[in-house]
């Protein structure tokens, strides 16, 4: 897969600092709005909830009182290497815009789910059914994504539709809509988590705080070994969190 | 003319080429692809200019400022305002559902009137005459509850019940309920106010304070900006309480100690203190060091908590160590927390010379009231909620003849809710003010819905926990969507019906008058370019320019003055720490440790909708809430992963499941609150049950305080 890798210009990337998740659900719930992902009266229900964001609960699986926990939150690692894209049959899902996000083309969607099989990070959905919204509370989408109709597969797309009014503000400023300011593009879960655990910025700028984060030494990211060379790095300062990123033998 | 072979080709392959060559056939299988996907029973996005304006959530307790994203003038979505002191861009899963909340299936739609089993619709007209005749017939003897904490609305609220005559004017119990009795027997006057922004050690004794304590969310941003990430940090957080919640999950250390035993904790703590030479001038100390050196010594709360002497002088060390240590006591789920443990907090702020201090406790002044014969705030903290509802069960208080609540849901947020309801049920005439069929509202016979905050006009006046005091403007953005109004106005207008003088005809006058006294007030100022925690740590305070407040407040900026009330004679209440500081009971089943998230709402929201995605299936699998304990737990009470079990307490049984989870203590039983709810909508209804509930009250020793910190259960 890494000889088919494409570089971009632009690299836009999440940090997520585990240390400082305190698991409160702030990051999933501001990602369900701003992406109208439907209520769901059935949402404890995770094969069938739909949630482009989710908060996993890890721990060190030692006994009390030595047990210990973090959260994990997880959008869609925007591989490099993406295995969705390679198996789909129809190119709904590309990687091939500068900035590095995977997209997901409804439209062209078949809904045969072989994305969803290929990843894995489990970050791809699929809509069994219509989206329904209570009354009147369809008044509160969001005009900035779609509303998908059942049998297509969705995802988390770090909230493409924010970059695209970012370099329009920048163009009416003046600016250089290719060189946006650090903090001038961040999607919704980043904007909004309480606790400022989550960055986001372009990679491969050296004037954004994230290009400098993944250099951290307690900075990783989720099943390196496979090749798919993500954009969402994690840190954490445990070293039993950072070990959970991979499968590792008892002996590595 | 017959067509012979020949014609016949030439047609064909005319035909075929013509095909190939006009756009219809593709024009077709494009318009076919298109209309395909045109399902016109999917919502279509709406339209419109895009726009941004500011208010401050009030679903939310920690009282973040907002933006709200508006689509051709209607509200699309909320996010936290980074402009305000208490949000810095931060939302809570609950400050985030003020937008959809609005069409929340649950909302009342109209005023309603009990009509046996179901209720009817009727006119405002016909609440408002029907409210004063039964009020009218029963002045003398008229009770409120409020479960706003911080509204301005309490004060229109407590002046027009206390001339009616009051039978009660009561709060929620939450933490700020404990605080303020805890202060009151200190002989302290104020608020506490917490400096997290400028403490650089934290010990957290219960508070769940990234989730459910005070401004949670501030305090979270607070701990984050100590925190870089990838590199060391500039802050050291220790918690003490029965689980490893959200708080302690980000916490250096966690010590587990029950909620009953935190005061034991605290005084062991002192005991160090002491000995290392801690002193005071505050009055009692020397009863309290005589207390403390007579029962809290490393062997009596090794003995009585488990948590071994060294660890307790550990932590007195890095206290004492520290150049800005905190103590922050609380209750693990947001209430049900006596005096006295938090006196013992208290205690350790003083021995350290923390209080009135920059990264210690402030005790900061109330905002004067600006409604004639309002009640104070400390004034409302010192009704006894349960106690009273309790007596009115057993026939020992009186039942009062009217009860008004607002914004409060006491037959499903107290503890031992089956007696609650009961108490309720004995009072004659009853109205609720809430904006959603909850269960208290479905128990009334009057049902007055208050309009939603992005509908009204409403404020926020510094909640408890917040270092500074704050006043920040909650206004409508939108007209009310159904018959609704804001209460206080309805509660205003009731007033004129009734002959009584308010001073004021409608809120936004309260509100404009509050906001002007504010302007005269000594060192307040529009946090904006300078934020009150730079003020508290030696930072000029900017003067407050221009005098038109209410507008900077309209543009989502808050006010706030950083200030202390001078302590005169606040000392240790030694008395009630003897008396009431005593280590927990060992239960004989397992002792309930509850815990709340602000994803499941509170008892007057239900769970917001979108939210119910956020709780995660070890939480709520299907209908039924899961239960955590520890292995050894569940081994010696024969408990296996997944089965069902039966919590019993206070007369009242709860399903569960069992989650084996190894980051509960020993002995505990840690079940999530906010569930079972029996009104509300879909959402809500029906999902999991209320463990809150199973809480029993007891009266607390020496402050004679209704406590319910940690209940004995039986699990079968």
């Amino acid at each position: 897969m890494s000889g088919q890798k494409k570089e971009f210009p632009i690299t836009w990337g999440m940090v997520i600092d585990i240390d400082k998740c305190t698991g409160c659900g702030a990051c999933m719930a501001s990602c369900q709005t701003e992406n109208n992902v439907e209520p769901q009266r059935e949402a404890s229900n995770k094969l069938r909830a739909t949630s482009w964001m989710t908060v996993y609960e890890l721990t060190n699986d030692k006994a009390y009182p030595d047990h210990d926990i973090a959260y994990l939150p997880r959008p869609c690692q925007q591989c490099g290497n993406p295995p969705c894209v390679s198996v789909c049959p129809v190119i709904a899902t590309e990687k091939n815009e500068n900035g590095g996000i995977v997209s997901q083309v409804y439209p062209r969607c078949i809904g045969c789910r072989y994305c969803v099989a290929a990843c894995p990070y489990h970050v791809r959905y699929f809509g069994w059914f219509d989206p329904v919204w209570p009354e009147g509370m369809e008044k509160t989408l969001s005009p900035l994504t779609s509303v998908r109709p059942r049998g297509v597969v969705e995802k988390c797309s770090f909230c493409h539709h924010r970059w695209t009014l970012a370099k329009d503000a920048a163009r009416a400023a003046g600016k250089d809509p290719e060189d946006l300011d650090d903090g001038a593009y961040v999607t919704s879960c980043v904007q909004n988590c309480p606790s400022g655990a989550l960055a986001f910025g372009d990679l491969k700028n050296p004037k954004h705080k994230v290009h400098e984060l993944i250099k951290s030494p307690y900075a990783y990211r989720l099943l390196e070994r496979l090749g798919t060379d993500t954009q969402v790095y994690y840190i954490s300062r445990r070293e039993w969190v950072r070990k959970l990123g991979d499968n590792y033998l008892k002996s590595e | 003319m017959g067509l012979d072979r020949r014609a016949f080709l030439g047609l064909v392959a005319g035909g075929t080429v013509g095909i190939m060559f006009t756009p219809v056939p593709w024009k077709l299988i494009d318009d076919a692809s298109i209309w395909t996907q045109n399902w016109p029973w999917i919502p279509k996005v709406p339209k419109g200019q895009i726009d941004y304006v500011t208010t401050t959530s009030k679903l939310c307790p920690a009282g973040e400022g907002l933006k709200i994203m508006r689509v051709a003038g209607n509200p699309v979505s909320a996010g936290g305002n980074p402009d305000h002191p208490l949000s810095r861009g931060g939302v809570s899963a609950l400050a985030r559902s003020e937008v959809y909340m609005l069409y929340s299936p649950a909302r009342i739609k109209s005023p309603m009137k009990r009509n046996g089993k179901t209720f009817a619709p009727i006119t405002w007209e016909q609440a408002l005459i029907e409210m004063a005749e039964k009020l009218g017939a029963a002045k003398g003897s008229v009770a409120s509850i409020s479960g706003d904490a911080t509204g301005t609305v309490n004060e229109v609220l407590t002046a027009l019940v206390g001339k009616l005559g009051s039978a009660g004017t009561f709060m929620m119990p939450g933490e700020a309920t404990s605080a303020a009795k805890a202060l009151k027997l200190m002989g302290a006057q104020g608020q506490a106010g917490y400096d997290f922004e400028n403490a650089d050690t934290v010990l957290v004794l219960g508070a769940d304070i990234f989730e459910t304590w005070g401004t949670s969310t501030r305090n979270r941003k607070a701990f984050g900006a100590t925190r870089p990430a990838g590199t060391k940090p500039a802050s050291n957080y220790i918690y003490v309480g029965p689980t490893r919640n959200n708080t302690a999950a980000v916490c250096d250390q966690w010590i587990p100690a029950s909620a009953a035993d935190l005061g034991v904790v605290a005084l062991g703590i002192a005991w160090h203190l002491l000995k290392a030479g801690a002193t005071s001038t505050a009055p009692g100390f020397d009863t309290f060091k005589a207390v403390v050196n007579g029962g809290y010594g490393p062997e009596d709360v090794k003995r009585a908590t488990g948590i071994g002497g060294d660890v307790l002088a550990g932590i007195a060390k890095t206290l004492m160590a520290s150049k800005a240590s905190l103590v922050v006591t609380g209750s693990p789920f947001g209430q049900g927390m006596g005096a006295a443990p938090v006196i013992a907090g208290m205690s350790l702020n003083m021995l350290l010379g923390r209080v009135n201090k920059p990264g210690g406790v402030f005790m900061l002044p109330e905002l004067a009231s600006v409604v004639p014969g309002a009640l104070s705030r400390a004034a409302m903290l010192d009704g006894d909620l349960p106690a009273f509802l309790k007596g009115v069960e057993s026939g020992k208080t009186p039942a009062p003849k009217a009860l008004l609540v607002y914004d409060a849901n006491p037959a499903y947020g107290l503890p031992e809710a089956a007696t609650m309801a009961k108490a309720l049920e004995k009072i004659p005439f009853k109205v609720s003010f809430s904006s959603f069929m909850d269960e208290t509202a479905a128990l009334c016979d009057l049902v007055l819905p208050n309009s939603l905050p992005l509908e009204r006009y409403d404020d926020v006046v510094t909640p408890y926990g917040s270092g500074f005091c704050l006043y920040s403007l909650v206004r409508p953005i939108q007209k009310p969507i159904y018959d609704t109004k804001t209460s206080a106005d309805v509660l205003l207008a009731l007033a004129r019906k009734l002959s009584i003088d308010l001073k004021f005809d409608n809120f936004q006058q309260v509100l404009k008058e509050k906001v002007a006294s504010l302007s005269k007030a000594s060192g307040g100022f529009v946090a904006k370019d300078v934020m009150p925690w730079q003020v508290a740590a030696g930072k000029p305070a900017p003067a407050l320019v221009g005098g038109d407040l209410w507008k900077a407040l309209e543009a989502g900026y808050a006010w706030t003055m950083v200030g202390q009330v001078a302590q005169t004679g606040m000392g240790f209440a030694s008395e009630v720490v003897a008396k009431a500081v005593k280590a927990g009971k060992p239960a004989a089943g397992a002792t309930l440790a509850p815990y709340a998230q602000l994803r499941t709402g509170t008892p007057a929201t239900g769970i917001p909708c979108q939210d119910l995605t956020t709780v995660p299936d070890t939480e709520l699998l299907g209908e039924t809430t899961l239960v955590r304990l520890n292995s050894e737990t569940a081994k010696t009470l024969g408990l296996k992963k997944g089965q069902m079990v039966k919590l019993s307490a206070a007369g009242v049984d709860c399903q569960a499941k069992v989650h084996i989870f190894e980051s509960v203590m020993t002995g505990m039983v840690s079940a999530p609150l906010g569930f079972g709810h029996t009104a509300f909508d879909y959402f809500s209804q029906g999902k999991g049950a209320n463990y809150l509930s199973l809480m029993a009250v007891a009266e607390e020793p020496g402050s004679g305080m209704s406590t319910w910190i940690a209940s004995e259960v039986k699990i079968a």
